[in-house]
C-alpha cells in the first residue's frame, strides 16, 4: 500500500533521470579501475541512491521496473547504511562544524560536529535546512549567457578575455570567506592588478568591528563568555538570535543558568538584562528588560558608566526624561557593582561605533576583559566595503564586474545597483540560483552548494576547519573559488603561480598539507590531511590575550554620539530564519515561525501597541516607511514589548527572482531603507516618516493566541522561590488524585522511552523544529495553508506572553507529541491506526489511517498533524527533490494523520545495532533529532526505566511537571519549570498576569 | 383504546366526511398524472443543488479535505455538523411511525408515511458526510466495517466512531424495512390502479404479490408492530450514540454527560420542525389539506414546544455545570460560546431554538399555517447552529491557547451543505411522484365507520 500518493511518477522519473544523467556517461570509469575519478564515483553513488530513493520512501511492494544491481559497489558503501562525513557549514556568518549523514551517496541530514568547539554538536535551523537548498530544483543548472545555456569553457574564455582587456575589474564577494578563498582572491589580484575586491553584506558588524579596531588598536572581535558571567547586559544585541556565534552563545548562556536540585539553597544563575528597541529572541529570554530607542543606547551606557562610578544622577535624569523604568536601572547598577569582573555588556552590531566605544569602556571599567570577555584576532568575516566607495568605482563604469555569491541588485543599501551594473562592461553573477543579480548580469554562473564544495574556515585563531563535498555537484555547477582559480590560471597564462594543482580541491589540499606539516602535526602530509578531513579540521583554538583599550581614542569616539530626533526610529534586523535573504528560497526556513512573533512567509513592520494606537493602525494595515527619500510599504505587526516609537523590520523578503519559494513568499524588500539616514549606521534610522497607505496585507502567524489565560501550562518561578523550595511547581498546584478505570499497563520491563525538556534552558531558537522537519520528511504547506491553520510541524515552540509592556513575561515551550500512557488519541481511532508500543511510544500506522481526525480532536496538546492536501506532491516539481527524503521515514500521503514518533527510526536503529553487538543500549546512544540539534541542551531523551539515565533523573527533578497533568493522560514528556532570576524577588505564578512587578 | 388517555389532546385522524374512493383518488392522483409545471420547476432547482453536492463530493475526494475549512484544531467542521443535523432530522420519522404507533396515536397516520420517507432520505444525506469527511474515504468505506481480512486487522470497538457505524447503519436499515413494509399494501393499490403495463409490472414487483388476504393482513400487522417495537429503542439509541462522538472525548464543551438525552430531544425537535416544513408545502402542492389537516400540524407544534423546552433546559444545565464543575477549561469553553468570536452562532441557536418556539403557545399561531411556518423554519436553522456550536466552537479553543484557531467554511463546505438539502428535496420530490405519500391503507382503517363502533365516536 503506497503512502507516496502523487509522487510515484516522480520516483520513477527520479530513477530514470539520475540513471541517465549519472551513470552512462561515467560508466567507463568503472570499467578501468584506475581511471575512476572522485566525481565519477560520487555520481555513481547518486545513481545507487536514486534506486533506493525509489524503493524506500515509496513503500512499493513490487518494483515496476527492472533493477540492475551493482556487482562491485563503491568502496565504503553498504546499501542503506549511513556514512558520516565531517565538514564545515559556510553559508552563514559563523562557520560551524558539521557531521553530514549520507545514505547511498546522498546527504540527507546535517548535524553539528560534537568536536567543534564553537557549536559542539548543536546545529541551527539554517544548517538543518541546508539539505533542502542542496536539492533545490530552482538551482541554476548550467552557465547562462543572455538567457542561453553555454559551456563552462565558453563562459571562462569570454570572462578571461574580458579581464585581460579590462582596465578596471570589480570583484564583489560576501564577507565570510575562508582562508583558502582569501588566498585565491589575493592570487587573482596579484595576477590581475586591475582587480578591486569589495565586500558586500547587509548584515554585518562593521560599525562594531571598526570601533574595536580603533580602540583596541588591532583587528579582531570580542568573544562574550556567557557561562562565566553573572550579570549579562545586552544593548540591542540579539545574542541568542542572530548576533555572533549564536549556537555558542545559546550554549554558554544556558550553561550559566543550569540548576542542581541538590544545591538549590545556594543556587546561582546568571541574570540577563536586555535594553532593546524591539522584542528579540534575546529580549524574550531576559530576566529584566528595558525598552529603549536605538538613539538612547549611547546615553544609557554613559549613564551606567557614571552610575557604576558612583554618580547616578545622569541615570535618574535619563530615566525621568525618557520614561524608563528607574527601578530596573537601579537594580542593574547595583548588580554591576556587586559583580565586578563577573558581568559583561554587549551591544548590537547595528548600533553606531560610539556606542561600542562606550560599551568597551564600560566593560573595561567593570573589569570584564579576560574574564567574561575573550578576544579573537581572526574573525570569520571580512569588514564590508563602504557602499559609497563601490558606487564611486562602479559609477565611473567598470569593464568587468564579478559578483561572487552576493546579490547586490536585490539588497544594495539604498537599492540602485542595477544602474551601476548597467554602466559596467561585462557583468558576471555567480550564485546558487538565478537571482536578481545573476539574471541582471551578462553571464550567470551556477555555484555549487556547500555540501558539494571544498572549502575551509578559520573562525577562531587556531581553529581551522575543512569543508568537504559529500556529493558531486548535482547540476553543471562549480564553486566560486574554483572559478577564480580557473580564471587566475588562465590569466597567468600557464605560468603557474597557483601551483600545479589541477583543481580547487588540490589547491585547498596543498595549502592544508603544507600548513599541517609546517606546524609539525604529522610527518606524513597525506595522513595529516586525511585525519583533518575525518575530524573536520584542526580543532585546537588558541586563547589570545585581550588587547588593551586606548581610552583616549574611545573617549573621542563617544563624544561624537549622534542624537536621535523625530517621533519614529527604524531598526532593520536580519530575518530570524532567512537572514538577509540568502535562505529565502528555502521552504523550511520560510515556514519556520519567527520565534517571537510566530509570523511565517513574510516580513512586517513590528511596532508596539502604543505606537499602533498613535498611528491608528491595526495589525495588517500597510504603512509606508520613508527614510531619506526612499519609501517601503510594510504591513504592521503589533508586538507587545516593542519600544514605543520604534519600527523594526527585517531584511530578506521581497525577492523578485531566485526561485519559486522566495517569490511565493513575497514580502517587502527593506534594503532600500539601508543607510539612508546615516551611512555609517546603515541599519538604524532616525526621523523617519510613517504614513498609512490604506492597503492591507495580513501577516500570517502559526500561533494566533498569545496569552496563557491563567492556565498552568508553561510554568516558572523566581530564583528566590527556587532557593526556598526547589519543588515550588509541585507545591503550587493541587491536583486531584488520579483515578484509572482500568489496571495501568506495566511498563517496568524493557525500555520506556521518555523525554524531558528544561524550560529553563530552552531559549526558543527553533532549531529543533527544523531538525525534526529534516529528519522526518515533513512537508511545507505554504503561507495560505499556514493561515488556514494547517502547518505540519511535528514539533512547535509555543510562545506565551503575559504582563505589561514594561514587564512582559515571555515563555517558550517546545510542544510535541507527549506519548501519553493514557493516550486519548488511541481510544477514539475507529481503525486502530494509532496504538501504543510496549516501550511507551504512541505509534502511528500511516497505512491503516483513514483520516477521521478524531485523534487530533481528542488530543489536548493538538500536536497531531493532518495531510489536508497533497503537500509533498504539490511541491515536488523535480525528481531531484526526492533525494532529500530520509529513506528511513515514510513519506506520508494525502488524508493521513501524522505526528512526532520520538524518532522511532533512530530508536530501532540503535536497538538493532546494540543487539547485533550484544551490547547494552547506553543512555545517550539514541538522540532524537530535536535533542541533537538543540544548542541549549534543553531536550533530553532516554529510557525512563534506566534509573541512571539522564531522562530518569530529570523526571525525578524537583522542577519537573507535566503539562495538563490534571487530565490524567500521563504524558511522557516531562517539563522542568523555568527559574527566572528577576531583579526584585517577586513570587508570581507562571501563566498569571502580574502587574505588580516594579510598579 | 381511548384517545383521551394520550399525552397529546385528541386529534381527529382525518377529516370526518371523506369517502374511501375519493381518498384513493386524492392520494394517487400525483402519481398517475403528468407532473405539474410546479413539480418540474421544483425538481430542476433541487436537482441542480443535488448535482452541486455530487460535484463537491468529487472535489473533496480528488483534492482532499483541504478544500474545506477544517484545520488543526478544528478537525471536524461542517461535514460533522451536517451529519448530526441530518441524523437528527430523521428522528421525527421514526418517532411518528414507531413510538406514536405503539401509543396508538391515530392522528399519526396522515403524516407517518411522509415522515418515514423523510427519515430515510435524511439518513441517506447524513451517511454521506462521515464517509467523505475521512481523509481516505476509499479505505474508510470498508475498513470501518468488521469483515474477515488477511491482515487480521480488526476495528477498535472503544471508538465512538465505530459505534456510530453500527448505530447509523442499523437505524438506516431498520427504517428502510419499516417504511417498505408499510408501503406494501399501498403499492398493491397502485398496482391495481395502474393502466400502463410497465407501471403495473413495477408496482406489482414492489408490492411483493400483496393480495390483501386476511392472512396477509394478519402477518402484515404483526410485522408492522414488531418493526415499531424494534425502531422504538433506535429513536433513543441512534442520537445517544451520535452524541457519544462528543461526550466520550475530553474536549471542554464535548465532555458532558447530558449529551445523550439532550441530543435525542434536539433530534425530535428538529425532526418535527422539518416534517412540518415539508408537509406544509406538500399538502398544499398536492391538495391534501383535507387529509393532512391543521389538527395534525397543531399536534406537531405541541411536540415542538415540548422538545424546545427540553433543549432549552439542556442549554441552561450545560452552563450551570460548566460553572459548578469548576474546571477552568470547561468554564472558558462555555464563556467562549456565549461571548467569544462565535457568539453570534450561539445566540442564533438560543433565539431560534428556545425563544422563537415559545410563540407556539398561542393557539392562533399554532393553528395558522402562515404564522407557524417561519417558526418551524427558524427551528431548522437553530438546530443546525446548535450542531455548529457544539462541533466548531468547542474545538476551536481547547486546552492550550497556542493551538487556538478559527474555522471559516469554503465554497465546498457550503456547496456540500446546500447540496445535501438539494439531494434531500430531490429524493422527496421523486418520492411524491412515484410512491403514495400518505399511508392509504392505514388511513382507511382510521376513517369514520371503518372501526367497530359501540355507538360512541371517540374521534
Amino acid at each position: 500500500m503506497s503512502e507516496h500518493h502523487g509522487t510515484h511518477h516522480h520516483s520513477h522519473e527520479a530513477m530514470r533521470l539520475l540513471k541517465e544523467a549519472a551513470l552512462p556517461t561515467h560508466i567507463e570509469n568503472f570499467a578501468v579501475p584506475n581511471g575512476m575519478t572522485r566525481r565519477g564515483m560520487l555520481k555513481a553513488l547518486m545513481g545507487a541512491s536514486a534506486a533506493l530513493a525509489l524503493g524506500v520512501p515509496g513503500c512499493e511492494r513490487k518494483p515496476k521496473r527492472k533493477i540492475v544491481s551493482r556487482v562491485v559497489g563503491p568502496e565504503y558503501q553498504k546499501p542503506g547504511k549511513a556514512i558520516y562525513y565531517s565538514s564545515t557549514w559556510t553559508e552563514g556568518t559563523c562557520p560551524y562544524g558539521l557531521i553530514i549523514k549520507a545514505v547511498d551517496g546522498r546527504p540527507i541530514k546535517i548535524e553539528g560536529n560534537p568536536e567543534h568547539p564553537i557549536n559542539k554538536g548543536a546545529s541551527s535551523s539554517a544548517m538543518q535546512a541546508s539539505i533542502l537548498s542542496l536539492y533545490d530544483p530552482d538551482r541554476l543548472r548550467a552557465p547562462q549567457r543572455g538567457g542561453e545555456s553555454v559551456s563552462w569553457e565558453a563562459a571562462d574564455s569570454e570572462i578571461v578575455a574580458a579581464i585581460q582587456r579590462a582596465t578596471s575589474v570589480v570583484l564583489i564577494t560576501r564577507s565570510s570567506l575562508g582562508p583558502s578563498e582569501r588566498a585565491i582572491i589575493d592570487e587573482f589580484r596579484r595576477v590581475c592588478p586591475q582587480v578591486r575586491h569589495f565586500v558586500h553584506e547587509t548584515i554585518h558588524d562593521t560599525p562594531r568591528r571598526t570601533a574595536w579596531k580603533k580602540i583596541y588598536g588591532t583587528d579582531g572581535e570580542v568573544l562574550p563568555r556567557f557561562d562565566k558571567a553573572r550579570i549579562i547586559v545586552s544593548l540591542d544585541a540579539d545574542i541568542l538570535g542572530t548576533d555572533g556565534a549564536v549556537l555558542e552563545n545559546i550554549r554558554t548562556f544556558s550553561e550559566g543558568r543550569r540548576l542542581d536540585d541538590a544545591t538549590h539553597k545556594q543556587a546561582q544563575i546568571s541574570r540577563l538584562y536586555t535594553l532593546e528597541s524591539t522584542m528579540t529572541l534575546t529580549g524574550s529570554n531576559a530576566d529584566c528588560r528595558v525598552r529603549l530607542r536605538p538613539s538612547q543606547m549611547g546615553g544609557v551606557v554613559t549613564a551606567l558608566r557614571l552610575a557604576a562610578a558612583g554618580d547616578d544622577h545622569a541615570m535618574h535624569d535619563m530615566a525621568a526624561k525618557h520614561g524608563l523604568p528607574r527601578d530596573t536601572l537601579v537594580e542593574l547598577v547595583k548588580d554591576l557593582h556587586a559583580n565586578r569582573g563577573e558581568s559583561l555588556v554587549v551591544a548590537g552590531p547595528h548600533l553606531p561605533a560610539s556606542v561600542h566605544a562606550n560599551v568597551a569602556m564600560l566593560n573595561d571599567e567593570l573589569g570584564t576583559p579576560g574574564h567574561t570577555l575573550g578576544w579573537n584576532p581572526t574573525p570569520a568575516t571580512l569588514p564590508v566595503t563602504d557602499p559609497g566607495e563601490v558606487e564611486a568605482v562602479l559609477g565611473q563604469g567598470a569593464d568587468v564586474v564579478i559578483c561572487l555569491g552576493v546579490n547586490p541588485v536585490y539588497d544594495w543599501p539604498g537599492g540602485n545597483f542595477t544602474d551601476l551594473l548597467g554602466k559596467s562592461g561585462l557583468s558576471i553573477g555567480h550564485g546558487l540560483c538565478s537571482d536578481e543579480t545573476s539574471s541582471a548580469c551578462s553571464i550567470s554562473l551556477p555555484s555549487s552548494h556547500t555540501l558539494e564544495s571544498w572549502n575551509d574556515a578559520e573562525p577562531r585563531t587556531g581553529l581551522r576547519t575543512l569543508c568537504q563535498p559529500v556529493i558531486a555537484p548535482l547540476f553543471d555547477a562549480r564553486q566560486e573559488a574554483e572559478s577564480l582559480l580557473v580564471w587566475t590560471r588562465s590569466l597567468a597564462g600557464g605560468k603557474a603561480e597557483t601551483g600545479e594543482q589541477e583543481d580547487w580541491h588540490g589547491y585547498v589540499r596543498q595549502r592544508w598539507q603544507a600548513q599541517l606539516v609546517a606546524e609539525g602535526n604529522s610527518r606524513n602530509a597525506v595522513l595529516a590531511w586525511e585525519d583533518a578531513l575525518r575530524t573536520g579540521g584542526r580543532i585546537r583554538p588558541n586563547s589570545v590575550a585581550f588587547p588593551s583599550l586606548d581610552r583616549r581614542v574611545a573617549e573621542a569616539m563617544v563624544a561624537t554620539t549622534p542624537s536621535g530626533d523625530g517621533d519614529y526610529e527604524l531598526v532593520i534586523l536580519p530575518h530570524p530564519t532567512i537572514l538577509d535573504g540568502r535562505f529565502a528560497n528555502n521552504g523550511w526556513l520560510q515556514e519556520l515561525p519567527d520565534p517571537v512573533t510566530k509570523v511565517v512567509w513574510d516580513n512586517v513592520a513590528t511596532i508596539s501597541p502604543e505606537t499602533a494606537r498613535k498611528l491608528g493602525a491595526a495589525e495588517g494595515d500597510v504603512i509606508a516607511i520613508t527614510v531619506g527619500g526612499n519609501s517601503v510599504d510594510l504591513p504592521v505587526l503589533i508586538q507587545a514589548g516593542a519600544t514605543d516609537g520604534v519600527v523594526a523590520t527585517t531584511l530578506g523578503h521581497g525577492r523578485t527572482r531566485g526561485g519559486t519559494v522566495c517569490v511565493e513568499a513575497a514580502g517587502t524588500n527593506a534594503a532600500p531603507l539601508l543607510g539612508r539616514s546615516d551611512p555609517a549606521v546603515p541599519r538604524v534610522a532616525v526621523g523617519i516618516g510613517i504614513r498609512k497607505t490604506g492597503d492591507h496585507r495580513k501577516p500570517v502567524r502559526t500561533q494566533k493566541e498569545s496569552s496563557m489565560h491563567g492556565r498552568p501550562i508553561a510554568l516558572d518561578g523566581t530564583l528566590d522561590e527556587y532557593r526556598h523550595d526547589a519543588a515550588f511547581v509541585k507545591h503550587r498546584r493541587h491536583l486531584p488524585a488520579p483515578a484509572d478505570l482500568y489496571e495501568p499497563y506495566d511498563y517496568s520491563k524493557g525500555h520506556k522511552w521518555a523525554m524531558a525538556i528544561d524550560l529553563g534552558a530552552c531559549v526558543g531558537c527553533s532549531a529543533c523544529v527544523t531538525a525534526c522537519q529534516a529528519e522526518n520528511n515533513i512537508p511545507i504547506v505554504g503561507k495560505e495553508q499556514c493561515d488556514a491553520g494547517r502547518e505540519m510541524h511535528w514539533m512547535r515552540i509555543d510562545r506565551y506572553q503575559d504582563g505589561t509592556p514594561d514587564d512582559l513575561k515571555i515563555h517558550h515551550q517546545p510542544m510535541l507529541c507527549q506519548h501519553c500512557d493514557n493516550a486519548p488519541c488511541e481510544s477514539v481511532c475507529p481503525v486502530n491506526a494509532t496504538s501504543h508500543s510496549p516501550e511507551g511510544l504512541n505509534e502511528m500506522t500511516y497505512n491503516r489511517c483513514v483520516g477521521t481526525r478524531y485523534c487530533s480532536n481528542n488530543c489536548p496538546y493538538k500536536v497531531r498533524r493532518f495531510n489536508f492536501l497533497r503537500y509533498h506532491g504539490a511541491r515536488l516539481r523535480d525528481p531531484v527533490q526526492e533525494l532529500a527524503f530520509n529513506p528511513q521515514v515514510t513519506v506520508r500521503g494525502i488524508g493521513v494523520m501524522e505526528k512526532c514518533t520520538f524518532c522511532v527510526q533512530r530508536i530501532n536503529d540503535a536497538k538493532y545495532k546494540a543487539l547485533n553487538r550484544e551490547e547494552i543500549l547506553r543512555d545517550g546512544t539514541i538522540q532524537t533529532a530535536c535533542e541533537q540539534a538543540c544548542p541549549a541542551q534543553a531536550i533530553v531523551f532516554g529510557d525512563a526505566n534506566d534509573p541512571d539515565s539522564r531522562v530518569a533523573r530529570l523526571r525525578a527533578s524537583q522542577r519537573s511537571y507535566h503539562v495538563l497533568e490534571e487530565l490524567n493522560v500521563k504524558p511522557n514528556v516531562t517539563y522542568l519549570a523555568r527559574v527566572r532570576n528577576r531583579a526584585s524577588g517577586d513570587h508570581d505564578v507562571g501563566g498569571h498576569d502580574d502587574g505588580g512587578h516594579e510598579a | 383504546m381511548s384517545a383521551t388517555q394520550c399525552a397529546v389532546p385528541p386529534t381527529p385522524a382525518i377529516t370526518p366526511d371523506l369517502a374511501l374512493r375519493r381518498l384513493d383518488d386524492d392520494i394517487f392522483r400525483p402519481m398517475e398524472s403528468f407532473p405539474t409545471r410546479r413539480w418540474w420547476f421544483a425538481i430542476s432547482i433541487t436537482g441542480a443543488l443535488a448535482t452541486l453536492f455530487v460535484v463537491c463530493v468529487g472535489v473533496t475526494i480528488t483534492q482532499g479535505i483541504g478544500t474545506w475549512g477544517n484545520n488543526i484544531p478544528v478537525g471536524w467542521g461542517w461535514a460533522i455538523v451536517n451529519f448530526v443535523f441530518w441524523i437528527g432530522i430523521g428522528h421525527a420519522g421514526t418517532l411518528i411511525s414507531a413510538i406514536l404507533f405503539l401509543l396508538r396515536q391515530k392522528w399519526r397516520t396522515g403524516i407517518a408515511r411522509f415522515a418515514e420517507a423523510m427519515t430515510i432520505f435524511a439518513v441517506i444525506c447524513a451517511m454521506q458526510f462521515p464517509l467523505i469527511h475521512t481523509g481516505r474515504p476509499w479505505l474508510a468505506m470498508f475498513w470501518l466495517i468488521p469483515y474477515p481480512n488477511d491482515q487480521s486487522l480488526y476495528q477498535n470497538f472503544r471508538s465512538p466512531l465505530e459505534w456510530d457505524v453500527f448505530a447509523v447503519g442499523t437505524y438506516g436499515l431498520v427504517s428502510l424495512m419499516f417504511w417498505y413494509t408499510g408501503l406494501i399494501p399501498d403499492l398493491a393499490i397502485a398496482r391495481e390502479r395502474a393502466v400502463h403495463p410497465f407501471r403495473k409490472f413495477a408496482y406489482g414487483l414492489l408490492s411483493l404479490g400483496w393480495r390483501g388476504s386476511h392472512k396477509a393482513w394478519n402477518h402484515y400487522e404483526k410485522a408492522y408492530l414488531l418493526f415499531a417495537a424494534l425502531s422504538t429503542p433506535l429513536v433513543l439509541s441512534v442520537h445517544s450514540i451520535v452524541s457519544f462522538d462528543f461526550a466520550v472525548s475530553h474536549i471542554p464543551g464535548w465532555h458532558t454527560t447530558i449529551f445523550p438525552p439532550y441530543f435525542v430531544a434536539g433530534a425530535i425537535f428538529s425532526g418535527f420542525a422539518m416534517v412540518a416544513t415539508l408537509i406544509i408545502i406538500m399538502r398544499k402542492m398536492f391538495r391534501l389539506e383535507h387529509i393532512v389537516t391543521i389538527e395534525h400540524l397543531s399536534a406537531m407544534n405541541k411536540i415542538i414546544i415540548a422538545t424546545s423546552l427540553m433543549v432549552g433546559y439542556a442549554y441552561a444545565v450545560e452552563l450551570f455545570m460548566a460553572w459548578y464543575g469548576g474546571v477552568a477549561a470547561e468554564r472558558y469553553a462555555f464563556m467562549n460560546r456565549a461571548m467569544g468570536p462565535y457568539a453570534w452562532a450561539y445566540w442564533t441557536m438560543v433565539i431560534c431554538n428556545v425563544v422563537v418556539p415559545q410563540l407556539l403557545w398561542f393557539r392562533k399561531i399554532r393553528r395558522s399555517v402562515v404564522l407557524m411556518y417561519p417558526v418551524v423554519i427558524l427551528v431548522n436553522v437553530g438546530m443546525w447552529f446548535e450542531r455548529f456550536v457544539i462541533v466548531v466552537t468547542s474545538l476551536h479553543r481547547d486546552y492550550l491557547p497556542t493551538s487556538w484557531d478559527m474555522f471559516s467554511p469554503t465554497w465546498v463546505d457550503i456547496g456540500l451543505f446546500v447540496g445535501s438539502i438539494g439531494l434531500f428535496l430531490t429524493l422527496m420530490l421523486l418520492f411524491c411522484r412515484f410512491l403514495p405519500t400518505i399511508a392509504t391503507a392505514e388511513l382507511k382503517a382510521v376513517m369514520p365507520g371503518s372501526q367497530p363502533s359501540h355507538g360512541v365516536n371517540h374521534a
